[in-house]
């Protein structure tokens, strides 16, 4: 029996798309049947991020409507054992499908598959209230800027009142040596606020820009995010993993310059 | 040369937000919540007001009323 993942931030352009791309992408290379859905409704993107664009003739609402069997609609990804991306539709809105459709889809998948992600629209409309109709868990993704954090932890409230109580944090896109500077909220700040268990925290990274551009994933490559997002599927199936020291990757001076701050901070509170 | 950090900032105004959103409340309101909880419970317990903490969490108050927190 599967588990439905559901990949949300509330805020836009915090990097679900991507998370969803890399972790779908990492759980079939640890040998797990995945499928993975773009609920965005009108704004396709997870097929780009993939880059799976060219390969798409059904889509999630045709599925849905029964214009095609779910095995018409699902892509391949050829690049990955058992990977499948189940496409959103680019002409359609939000209310091209209902909770209700929603539920009884991922019901059906978890049949088939181990691992069913879905990436959720931005918002707390009618696209979010699809796309959490049928999870049994969710990964919340923000950015340590005040808005982004702020509309996890509204979110985190919804899914809370929506009997969605196993969640999980991703913290995206967090520059260490700004950390030290004092001029990024650190992992464990975004954590105390929210207060709820963080399952990865993925640097800001070229990398991923480059992956994205290319239309692949940044998974399993030699690279911090690669790393991180690899060690965050093996949490999700269940395998205790210690989590990477970002800060390693700054250099001799930076490393100083913090220990330094640190010393003075303690000092003066 | 280190100049004040705008995290301490950002956390603070983060702090402010949060605790608003989720009592659906104008920011004012957590100090209205804070006097009105004191002056109910100062009725039972034993409180000084230099101790006495309102932390609103996503589902649940916490107040804590004793010297160090627990």
């Amino acid at each position: 029996m599967g588990e439905v993942i559901v990949i949300t931030s509330g805020k836009g352009g915090v990097g679900k798309t991507t998370t969803t791309a890399n972790i779908g992408a990492g759980l079939s290379q640890l040998d797990k049947k995945v499928i993975v859905i773009d609920t965005d409704l009108g704004l396709r993107n997870l097929d780009v991020v993939m880059g799976l664009e060219n390969q798409i003739v059904y889509n999630l609402v045709d599925v849905v409507e029964g214009t095609c069997r779910l095995r018409q609609a699902l892509i391949r990804d050829k690049r990955y054992e058992n990977l499948y991306l189940l496409p959103s539709a680019q002409t359609r809105d939000k209310t091209a499908i209902s909770p209700g459709q929603m539920k009884k889809l991922t019901s059906e998948l978890k049949e088939e598959f181990d691992y069913i992600l879905l990436d959720c629209p931005a918002g707390i409309e009618q696209g979010f209230q699809n796309a959490i109709a049928g999870a049994d868990k969710a990964i919340i993704v923000t950015t340590p800027e005040v808005s982004a954090i702020r509309d996890a932890d509204r979110i985190i409230g919804l899914l809370e009142s929506n009997q969605i109580k196993n969640l999980s944090l991703i913290v995206n896109r967090i520059r260490m040596d700004m950390v030290k500077k004092g001029d990024m909220m650190s992992i464990d700040d975004v954590t105390e606020i929210l207060s709820i268990p963080l399952i990865g925290a993925i640097p800001d990274d070229e990398q991923v820009v480059i992956g994205t551009n290319q239309g692949e994933p940044v998974i399993g490559l030699d690279s911090m995010a690669g790393r991180v997002y690899l060690n965050i599927c093996k949490r999700i199936i269940g395998t205790d993993v210690p989590f990477i020291d970002l800060s390693s990757s700054l250099g001799f001076f930076a490393r100083l310059t913090a220990a330094f701050r640190k010393n003075q901070e303690a000092r003066t509170c | 040369m280190l100049r004040s950090s705008s995290v301490s900032v950002a956390k603070n105004r983060l702090k402010t937000l949060v605790t608003s959103d989720r009592v659906c409340c104008a920011p004012c309101d957590y100090d209205k919540i804070c006097r009105e909880l004191y002056s109910s419970l100062s009725k039972y317990i034993e409180l000084t007001e230099e101790a006495f903490k309102v932390d609103i969490c996503r589902n649940y108050i916490r107040i804590t009323f004793a010297g160090d927190e627990t």
